[in-house]
């Protein structure tokens, strides 16, 4: 009989700020952490609508490790350890020796590599920073919260833009279902806001520009008035726990990981198709063996796109077929961006509490829906939901990498 | 001017040495720097003096070896 796994902890460093109730709160009643932010240099800025996190390493991190650590890696650390802490796990008599690391991160010490082009074309100097490739690489984050916890068990990285954190987790998950492993952070981080990143992605189109009604309202996935999505950046990590294990230590888990699905689209870069999002969803629901009336909620991956959004409630339909209309779907990027990495591994997290709390946040913004969208969004009001069981979170990234993971109230 | 009152203060600020630990004949290992912090604390200082520090003449043990370098370096640089 197969294990099943619990999230027991969580860790949050997320423009809603690093407390998780907190944030879920703010979440819940469609505050957004969406600013206009003037990027770039003084001859070629910008201003762009992000969600940045509120993180100075010169509080949380000490000056000699700051010098081997990018954001992204920064934002990790203090991440795990909030899901330690959260966990009780943090200084206790546990033994943390096997405890594995699964991340997600889109890109890595992206700030580090702006810095090397910049002393390699402008200083002209092909003498840069020597610890360079260890911060820029896409696995520090996962590394350092391993170094810095003592943590002996596989420290792995999964790279799949939107979709890598939940990856990370749903792989986190089934290898603590097979007895791989018994105890996982598992999450994603992502600090991709430096001024060449936030430029790169303007030029896809699919960056949102303000509303009228101001940055607050710019992010509105499923709005007839979306025109895309805000970059955010931040680190959240769940502990994920072998039942077995969770109750030997009496600790009360925050909600169940049932299931995990992926596929591809086999389609194009930036294209979603509605067919394998569909194929990752189905995946989910068999894994996690409930039949899809089960299903109460979904967290969206939609990100705002004029393009995207459609698609994912397409998939849905697909999916449900007449329960798609009696189930609740939101996007909670509406108020706190899109965090590319981390942005699974957030999601999931609301999605948890959500189920804890028995409450589904809205669809902030969602004053005119779409008519090809016409689904419950939960518009800009959060709703309680008393009957709320089995939950869903979805992450269909750039690539055509879908991931699904379904979770169940405790 | 010496180069070994700006390294002392780069050590304090960015390494987070304790001052009492910061003498001209101290080593490296003596400051709590490894091998990849030294390697990155000479960066610090090419960037800051505007010089550079061939392979072969980076090897001194100890603080005021380090600073007599850069002297030299800055000096020959006509800075």
């Amino acid at each position: 009989m197969s294990k099943r796994v619990f999230i027991t902890g969580l860790g949050f460093v997320t423009p809603h700020g690093e407390d998780p109730n907190t944030a879920f709160e703010q979440i819940y009643r469609g505050e957004s952490a969406t600013r206009m932010v003037r990027s770039g240099t003084a001859e070629l800025g910008s201003d762009v609508l992000l969600a940045q996190v509120d993180f100075d390493a010169a509080d949380r991190i000490p000056k000699t490790q700051q010098i081997f650590m990018a954001r992204a890696s920064q934002m990790a650390v203090v991440a795990a350890e909030g899901a330690l802490s959260s966990a009780n796990l943090l200084d206790q008599d546990v033994d943390l020796d096997d405890c594995a690391v699964y991340m997600g991160c889109g890109l890595g010490g992206a700030e580090i590599i702006e810095k090397c082009y910049r002393t390699y074309y402008i200083r002209k100097s092909r003498r840069g920073r020597p610890t360079a490739v260890p911060l820029i690489m896409a696995n520090a984050p996962a590394s350092h919260v391993s170094m810095r916890f003592g943590l002996r068990g596989p420290a792995h990285t999964f790279s799949i833009a939107c979709a890598s954190s939940t990856v990370a987790i749903g792989e986190a998950f089934r290898a603590i279902r097979d007895g791989y492993i018994e105890r996982c952070l598992a999450g994603g981080a992502e600090a991709m806001l430096n001024d060449g990143s936030v430029a790169a992605w303007e030029r896809l189109g699919v960056v949102a520009s303000e509303h009228a009604d101001g940055p607050a309202a710019s992010s509105r996935p499923f709005d007839v008035e979306r025109t895309g999505f805000v970059l955010g950046e931040g680190a959240v990590v769940l502990m994920l726990e072998e039942a077995a294990a969770a109750r030997a230590r009496g600790v009360e888990p925050i909600a169940e990981v049932l299931g995990y699905g992926a596929s591809s689209d086999a389609h194009n870069l930036t294209e979603p198709t509605a067919v394998g999002q569909e194929r990752a969803m189905v995946a989910a629901l068999a894994d996690a063996g409930v039949p899809r009336s089960s299903v109460g909620y979904i967290n969206a991956h939609a990100t705002g796109t004029q393009m995207g959004d459609p698609v994912e409630v397409d998939a849905v339909k697909r999916v449900f077929g007449d329960h798609a209309s009696q189930l609740a779907i939101s996007s909670t990027k509406s108020v706190h961006g899109h965090l590319v990495g981390a942005s699974g591994a957030l999601e999931a997290a609301i999605v948890a509490l959500a189920l804890q709390a028995s409450r589904l946040p809205p669809t902030a913004n969602l004053t005119t829906p779409d008519p090809a969208c016409d689904l419950d969004f939960v518009p800009v009001t959060g709703r309680t939901a008393p009957d709320l069981e089995v939950a869903m979170s979805n992450s269909f990234a750039f690539g055509g990498s879908n991931a699904t993971l379904v979770l169940r109230k405790v | 001017m010496s180069a070994y009152s700006h390294l002392a203060e780069v050590l304090a600020e960015k390494y987070d040495v304790a001052p009492d630990k910061i003498r001209p004949e101290a080593t490296f290992s003596d400051l709590g720097l490894d091998s990849i912090m030294v390697v990155e604390f000479l960066f610090d200082l090419e960037d800051e003096f505007d010089i550079e520090v061939p392979e072969e003449q980076a090897e001194f043990e100890t603080l005021g070896e380090a600073a007599a370098l850069i002297d030299e370096l800055v000096k020959a640089k006509g800075g």
